[in-house]
């Protein structure tokens, strides 16, 4: 050991104190925001959770949306996010014929797949792509029907498997859907998240290697982003697909950094961690609007947020004990206190913004006295016990699913109803939602296109309850009957007529209590340019620049 | 000498024979199926459960079991993930260096701004320095970690925007992993603008290590200060004295020894206190080390993970603090094999 | 041990109201004892002491600021959260349950690892060295990774919680008692019961617990703040303490996501585990100065 006086040692502590400072004023000072070439050639987009697959074919989640359908992949048509209207994507014409039973699709040329460290692509996008992509889903035999669990949620809800009776191939870029029965939200269904256009040479090579299941992991799509990497919980990296068949201003690098609190998101969007948020607490949309480097993005959103019981369940299987329930809750508070006011109250399943949207429609009130008088009839004791699932991710239609279920909860024990909250992670809550492990859920659905036909068929139809979108687990004939008939015209006064009269089935059975109809949020800072709302499901990143 | 290593080989050997059979024996203890909660693969078919039953020995007897369940830990086969069905040893291998980077640093702030800190004290006990001192480390001392990471989030993250509060480097750097310690990576890595992801890199670096050293660098000023409080009372010390030492002198050829001696293994048991500590503080800053990884598996109740994760924590921390107490005995073999710390 | 004296009768204090005298010269100590009273009051006391039930929601008054606040209504001191339960009702449960839990675990972890120490120092040999090194062990695992395994065998829970600090906390004490009764076993007045032929229960109720406590209360001390950190860790990871039941730590990590609109959520709860965990140590280490003062005059 050196030898020094106390006195130099003291001297040379406050030296040492003073360089440290010095340090650790440059390293955090001249940093601020000063961006350098590769985060200037990358955006970070801060979403609220880790996506259960890369391919949205096997998810409705928009979760697993959001990371793969505009990233990844095209679709044959897409939506126009203004005005919901149908437009070519990967098909640049397409042609009914005149009974509404066949559909042909000319695809674009020239259009090419990713070429990846784990695949290189030796042909363009053709007719064989679309085929195997549809085919994946629809036909029960088809080798890559059961890798990755055989289940296709979004097309079996619907039943369009069982609509679509061939897919043929005309020449190399013209394909043709023939259908059983002429189905007038068709063609939105292919402008969907979820009918992206896999690559048909990869799955064959994959089915030659062995490895079939890395399709979904390991994806291979037309998208304006080719997929780098995915840690779960953590993050998922992309790189710019310099071949997009469209001109796409995108950054270099794309980054979804997962990050499930919401008040965590925004700290980041304020830091400058993230460019862009996924679903902003309602608490925070105050503070963004007044900082000066943030923007909100906001957009009535075509979606409904809701409370299903398990009506296969007893006492739930009771229609009495489902109104009661019903009546027990002040939705009214429940929008101020979850939503903060951000919300319109729902009546029904459909938002104003639709067609099919019944003003006149009545609504159960706030009634407690009458609820507890129906439980008693329906012989449901003081104090008895039932469970609310409470979704444990961020959505427009329920942005704080845990608060809400407290607050129902203290409702609920007005009425001797004593809840117990039940939350597990996003994959497995929705994994034991579908085995109908729950009484009571509270969750939501978001439109996927502009149908009416999209809420009232996954939600609540038979066909949904093995596909897992219908969360109420019920099954009534005379609402399947109107709902399969409001699809057999094409007459909107006729099909609104039908929709009405499922109303009413859903207000006498209350298999579910809608709550909202919420706003949709994305928080942006100010130097990224181009991000729109998409309200037709997933996040799109195709146009989306960082401002120099 | 060699006795003494006998007996710690021997000590850490049975200690973590202990915790492998704990580790052996959690499938058993945690609810749900035992089969799942070993191979953290939910068999879809019974040919699949009967095939899995034969790779884990499930239906041999208990020692044949763990004699295999050795065999997989010894190889680096842990199985895999219930919940991201990622290979566990792939997962503990990229988690555990981001831990054991983020206490070491902190360990070394501690040691640096602690140890002389509680000399200094030590020395001039009852002045005002020494005061401030005292006061600054029980203060320190009473902080719950998780509530000072928020403040330091709260005033250079949110505040003053000076530095980010999550993960360890940006993540648009695509840093490939090789030690799994971030700033090796990134100096060692072949990739475009190095110097900008050290730099970033090393911001990310400030506040969670900064969290945990505090509460660390008051528990070693006052373990310093003690020490050589005590030291400075010592016959010797007042021997040397009457012989006409200066305070210089004294302080050390006799002091300085003999007062870091029982600091080391008071450091040791401070390991378990600052692994804790880092678990929470990651969690907090995202940080994806093993302690944000654990917490995540009790959440997801992903029970292979958790048991892979506690037998590779407390293997570690069992080790290296045997190993830090073998050392301060062979150093200073005067010291009472039983003597514990009081702060 | 007082020396010496010329004057007999003068003020002989008994051990512990020397202690106590030697304690009551350091204002700090005596606050700090202040503010313990105080949370033990409020741990006894919290249901009398709060004006409103802290689960009670109130959908009209939703992150009201508290009183001293511009806009804060008198109402409610503290302001309200999220959920409308005011914050200050909630902040004297939460303490109760935090600090209420952590010295009845500290109590339970000090009888269970004083007794096993007092086995460990009066006898010798295998059953002793066993012990020793499955306390090591068990010493070295980090508290979080006990509680995190028995939370996962046995679920989330206060009482899970409080366990997993206990069996963390008890090899502390085991080794404390164990190298002071082997200390104090080769001392004269033992040897002296011994010749008597005192049992070895006896030699221990009689002469080595009574100079035991002194001992045992500084140690109490340091780990009553290292579970009050502990608990409202686990609580903060929401391991602990769950819904309905008011915790520190959990309130505050349920404050987060109001952290930008409501930062009192999150400072009140943090400042009141800190609090608590400052007059423990503070008054600790007032016990340990006036230990040490006591011994040297």
């Amino acid at each position: 050991m050196t030898p020094f006086s106390l006195q130099t040692s003291k001297r040379l502590k406050q030296k040492v104190v003073n360089s440290l400072l010095v340090g650790c004023c440059l390293l955090t000072s001249a940093c601020s925001q000063q961006k350098t070439d590769i985060t200037r050639n990358g955006i970070t987009f801060c979403s609220e959770s880790s996506p259960a697959s890369l391919n949205p074919q096997l998810d409705t989640s928009s979760t697993t949306a959001d990371a793969s359908s505009h990233q990844i992949y095209d679709r044959l048509l897409e939506f126009n996010t203004d005005n919901g209207r149908i437009e070519p994507g990967l098909a640049s014409s397409w042609l009914v014929s005149n009974d509404g039973l066949t559909y042909t699709f000319q695809l674009r040329k020239g259009v090419k797949f990713h070429s990846t460290d784990y695949f290189t692509p030796s042909r363009n996008f053709n007719a064989d792509d679309v085929i195997f992509s549809i085919d994946r889903w629809r036909v029960v035999s088809h080798p890559y029907h059961d890798i990755s669990g055989g289940n296709y949620p979004y097309f079996d809800s619907l039943g369009l498997g069982n609509t679509i009776k061939d897919v043929k191939r005309i020449n190399g870029y013209r394909v043709e859907i023939s259908l059983y029965k002429p189905d007038s939200s068709f063609l939105a269904n292919l402008a969907t998240d979820f009918s992206v256009i896999l690559s048909a040479e990869y799955a064959m090579a994959l089915m030659k290697d062995g490895s079939p299941s890395y399709l979904d992991r390991f994806p291979i799509g037309t998208g304006p982003y080719k997929f780098l990497s995915y840690r779960k919980d953590q993050f998922i990296r992309y790189q710019r697909h310099n071949d997009y068949f469209l001109d796409s201003k995108g950054p270099e690098n794309l980054v979804f950094d997962i990050t499930p609190k919401s008040s965590l998101r925004v700290a980041k969007l304020i830091t400058g961690e993230c460019d862009a948020v996924a679903f902003p607490s309602q608490n925070d949309l105050e503070t963004i609007r007044e900082r000066d480097d943030l923007t909100l993005l906001e957009k009535p959103g075509l979606n409904v947020g809701f409370w299903a019981f398990n009506t296969t369940k007893a006492p739930f299987n009771d229609p009495r004990v489902r109104k009661a329930l019903a009546l027990a809750i002040d939705k009214t508070s429940l929008l101020e206190a979850v939503y903060l006011g951000q919300a319109t109250r729902a009546k029904s399943l459909v938002p104003s913004a639709s067609w099919a949207h019944q003003s006149n429609m009545q609504d159960l009130g706030y009634n407690p006295v009458a609820a507890r008088k129906l439980l008693d009839e329906a012989g449901i004791p003081f104090n008895f016990t039932m469970n609310i699932w409470a979704m444990p991710v961020q959505r427009a239609y329920n942005p704080n699913a845990m608060k809400m279920a407290q607050l129902m909860s203290s409702y609920l024990a007005d009425v001797g109803v004593t809840v117990n909250i039940v939350s597990y992670d996003w994959a497995r809550f929705r994994e034991n939602l579908t085995l109908g492990m729950h009484d009571s859920v509270l969750i939501g659905w978001s439109a996927d296109n502009g149908d009416p036909d999209n809420f009232y068929r996954p939600l609540l139809t038979c066909a949904a309850i093995p596909s897992g979108t219908n969360r109420a687990r019920w099954c009534n004939e005379e609402y399947d009957v109107l709902i399969e008939s409001a699809l057999n015209t094409e007459d909107e006064n006729e099909r609104r007529i039908f929709y009405h009269r499922a109303n009413q089935v859903i207000f006498r059975e209350t298999p579910l209590v809608p709550i909202a109809h919420a706003y949709q949020y994305q928080a942006v800072s100010n130097n990224i340019q181009g991000m729109v709302i998409n309200p037709f499901g997933g996040i799109r990143f195709d146009d989306v620049e960082r401002t120099p | 000498m060699i006795n003494l290593l006998a007996r710690y080989v021997n000590l850490v050997v049975l200690t973590i024979a202990a915790l492998i059979l704990i580790s052996f024996s959690l499938p058993y203890l945690f609810p749900g199926d035992v089969l799942t909660n070993m191979s953290g693969i939910v068999p879809e078919s019974e040919a699949q459960r009967a095939a899995l039953e034969g790779v884990y020995k499930l239906n041999s007897s208990v020692f044949v079991q763990f004699w295999y369940y050795l065999n997989t830990l010894f190889s680096g086969n842990w199985g895999v993930s219930f919940s991201s069905q990622e290979s566990l040893f792939d997962a503990v291998s990229i988690a555990f260096p981001a831990t054991i980077e983020l206490i070491t640093y902190a360990l070394l702030i501690s040691v640096v701004v602690g140890i002389p800190l509680g000399f200094i004290g030590g020395i001039w006990h009852h002045k005002p320095f020494d005061f401030g001192v005292v006061t600054f480390s029980v203060v320190s001392y009473s902080f719950p970690v998780f509530w000072l990471a928020l403040i330091f989030i709260t005033i250079f993250s949110l505040q003053l925007g000076l530095l980010p509060l999550s993960g360890r480097v940006n993540l648009l750097y695509d840093v490939p992993h090789h030690s799994g310690f971030i700033i090796v990576d990134i100096l060692v890595a072949d990739i475009p603008h190095k110097a900008d992801a050290l730099y970033d890199a090393l911001q990310h670096l400030i506040l969670p290590t900064l969290s945990i050293a505090f509460v660390t660098t008051a528990i070693f000023v006052r373990f310093t200060r003690r020490s050589i409080m005590d030291v400075m009372e010592k016959g010797y010390i007042d021997a040397a004295k009457s012989r006409g030492f200066t305070t210089k002198q004294i302080f050390f050829k006799h002091g300085l020894r003999n007062a870091l001696l029982p600091i080391l293994p008071l450091m040791a048991m401070q390991i378990s206190t600052l692994i804790t500590n880092a678990m929470v503080v990651e969690t907090i800053f995202s940080w994806p080390g093993i302690g944000n990884w654990l917490i995540q598996a009790i959440y997801q109740r992903d029970y292979p993970a958790i048991r892979i994760g506690m037998l590779v924590v407390s293997v570690f921390v069992v080790t290296l603090t045997f190993t830090i107490e073998f050392l301060s005995r062979a150093i200073d073999p005067a010291r009472d094999k039983f003597e514990r710390a009081t702060i | 041990m007082p020396r010496f004296s010329l004057y007999q009768e003068e003020f002989h204090p008994s051990p512990f109201m020397h202690i106590w005298l030697e304690f009551k010269r350091s204002h700090f100590a005596l606050v700090g004892l202040a503010v313990l009273l105080m949370f033990c009051g409020i741990a006894v006391l919290a249901p009398l002491m709060s004006p409103y039930d802290p689960n009670i929601q109130n959908t009209n008054a939703i992150l009201l600021p508290p009183a001293w606040e511009g806009n804060g209504s008198i109402s409610h001191i503290f302001g309200t959260d999220a959920l409308g339960r005011d914050v200050f009702s909630r902040t004297l449960h939460g303490a109760r349950t935090t600090f209420g839990s952590s010295v009845i675990l500290v109590i339970i972890a000090l009888l269970i690892g004083v007794a096993l120490g007092t086995l460990a120092g009066m006898n010798k040999g295998v059953k002793s060295s066993v012990l020793n090194h499955l306390l090591d062990s068990l010493m070295a695992v980090p508290t979080l990774l006990i509680a995190i395994i028995i939370v996962a065998i046995l679920g989330t829970g206060l009482l899970n919680s409080m366990m997993a600090i206990i069996l963390a906390l008890i090899p502390q004490f085991v080794h404390q008692t164990r190298s002071f009764v082997r200390e104090e076993m080769k001392k004269d007045y033992v040897l002296l019961d011994k010749l008597d032929g005192a049992s070895s229960a006896r030699i221990f109720w009689k002469s080595i617990l009574p100079s035991m406590f002194e001992l045992l209360a500084v140690q109490s001390t340091l780990a009553l703040s290292v579970a009050i950190i502990d608990i409202s860790a686990l609580g903060f990871l929401s391991l602990g303490a769950q819904v309905p039941l008011v915790e520190l730590g959990a309130s505050l990590s349920q404050s987060l996501e109001v952290a930008y609109s409501a930062p009192w959520l999150v400072a009140l709860p943090g400042f009141c585990i800190f609090l608590m965990v400052l007059a423990v140590n503070i008054v600790g280490e007032g016990l340990r100065s006036a230990l040490r003062n006591r011994l040297i005059h």
